[in-house]
């Protein structure tokens, strides 16, 4: 388990490392230049309570529950 | 008499008071039906701004679930219905290019109580174009078998092999999610995301049973389980058409030897200002757990350490087609702060080649902003 964690973290701040050193060359997108980016499909397109129960489905029927930011809450379905 | 002026005039002052903060308000209703199972699924979420910097959000729900399912306790295919009730508070705080929030939620049903605390922040870099997430949490779980339907007592528990049986075992699950998004050009965002959990404790269902020779064996899933998952998303808007189109795609492991995955396309269309829909097509694939099987043999210790009946560890793959529509207050010319309401309808239709078979997912959501 110590094994799978290590490498999980690893993985996670190479993952870290190399997005910040990749945006870093990236062109700079000013405030107002961001009109499109704005809009409600380019930030968050899924409500809070949708996400909710769409996470809380999946992990009911599908074995790859997680991937969703948060763990736990019930429902007796192991 | 005196109070009700005294009421009505407190009413009208603040109704000509200036707007000092802004919320919102989103009541939903959910109905999922698949072969053996239908849940209702009321909620309500709230989100206020608090002070200055920070805004608070809390949400409750009440799963109304009607099974006959004999994983949910069913007995005799005859169905039975239980309700779970959960409910949450959050808080965010920005301190310049930092917000940093905390969350808790607790959900509660017959056989199953969950408790959950997590912490959060995210970094604003290079002018807002990067925005870099992390946060963990653990859940404090706790499983019994109170809603095993037609028997006169409660069935107890086998923690795990090193116990004696109890009325109800613990889970306890941890968890690490870190992410990155970055803004490429005026019209494309790009973001990646790793999760860890790691669970420890009770995992199996307390109700289903596995066939172990001619007989049937009450589940015994491993006690622990670690799962990773990493996942990429792409958003791009068509200026000329006012079309988004996301793409995403999701890697999962898990150390039950469970490899998934979730390749997800979605099309956002702009009808006007105030009307959008959007069409979902997801794709999810998953090999077995290294201790499923179908049948398990009487006499092979070595295979029968772990037994179990669940699907959702078998091999199998799915689809799910969605289609949403959004309509705010404004398009059919509701006034003041109704305008800028948001209705939503969600239709989805979930087809998975194992026992479950396939399910249908219909909601039902108003969002209202407000300002006191």
């Amino acid at each position: 388990m110590v094994t799978g964690q290590v490498r999980y973290l690893s993985t996670l701040a190479a993952v870290i490392v190399f997005g910040v050193v990749a945006s870093s060359g990236c062109v700079v997108v000013r405030a107002h230049q961001r009109g499109h980016l704005a809009k409600r499909a380019m930030t968050d397109d899924s409500d809070v309570g949708e996400a909710r129960f769409t996470a809380h489905e999946r992990g009911s029927r599908e074995g790859a529950e997680g991937g969703t930011g948060e763990p736990g809450g019930g429902c007796g379905c192991n | 008499m005196r109070l009700q002026l005294a009421f009505a005039a407190a009413l009208v002052a603040g109704a000509a008071a200036p707007a000092r903060a802004d919320g919102t308000l989103e009541a939903r209703g959910v109905y999922y039906k698949e072969r053996a199972t239908r849940v209702v699924q009321p909620m309500l979420d709230a989100m206020f701004d608090a002070g200055l910097h920070g805004v608070a959000t809390g949400h409750f729900l009440v799963d109304a679930i009607t099974s006959a399912s004999a994983s949910s306790g069913a007995a005799g295919d005859k169905p039975f219905t239980e309700q779970r009730y959960e409910g949450g508070l959050g808080y965010a705080h920005q301190l310049g290019d930092l917000t940093i929030g905390a969350d808790a939620k607790y959900s509660t049903e017959s056989d199953y109580r969950s408790f959950y605390a997590g912490l959060r922040g995210q970094l604003e870099l290079g002018q807002k174009n990067t925005v870099l997430g992390l946060g963990g949490g653990v859940s404090i779980d706790r499983v019994s078998a109170a809603a095993a339907q037609g028997l006169g007592t409660t069935p107890t528990l086998r923690c795990d092999a090193d116990h004696a049986a109890e009325s109800s075992c613990p889970l306890h699950v941890y968890a690490l999610y870190g992410s990155i998004s970055q803004i490429i050009s005026p019209n494309a965002v790009v973001g990646v995301s790793a999760d860890l959990g790691v669970l420890h404790g009770f995992q199996s269902n307390p109700y289903r049973q596995a066939i172990v020779g001619d007989g049937l064996v009450i589940e015994r899933h491993p006690t622990a389980r670690n799962r990773e998952a990493f996942a990429a998303s792409a958003r791009y808007y068509i200026a000329s058409t006012a079309t988004t189109v996301i793409g995403a795609y999701r890697y999962y492991r898990d150390s039950w030897h469970i490899h998934a995955h979730t390749p997800e396309v979605r099309v956002v269309q702009e009808l006007g200002h105030d009307i959008d829909a959007t069409l979902r097509y997801r794709y999810y694939t998953q090999d077995g757990a290294y201790f499923f099987h179908a049948r398990y043999p009487a006499d092979d210790a070595a295979m029968t350490q772990y037994v179990s009946d669940d699907v959702k560890l078998s091999t199998f793959t799915g689809h799910t087609i969605e289609g949403k529509l959004g309509v705010l207050g404004d398009a059919v010319s509701l006034p003041g702060m109704w305008a800028a309401a948001r209705f939503e309808g969600i239709l989805e239709y979930s087809i998975q080649n194992n026992r479950f078979g396939n399910a249908v997912i219909a909601h039902l959501a108003l969002t209202l902003p407000f300002a006191y």
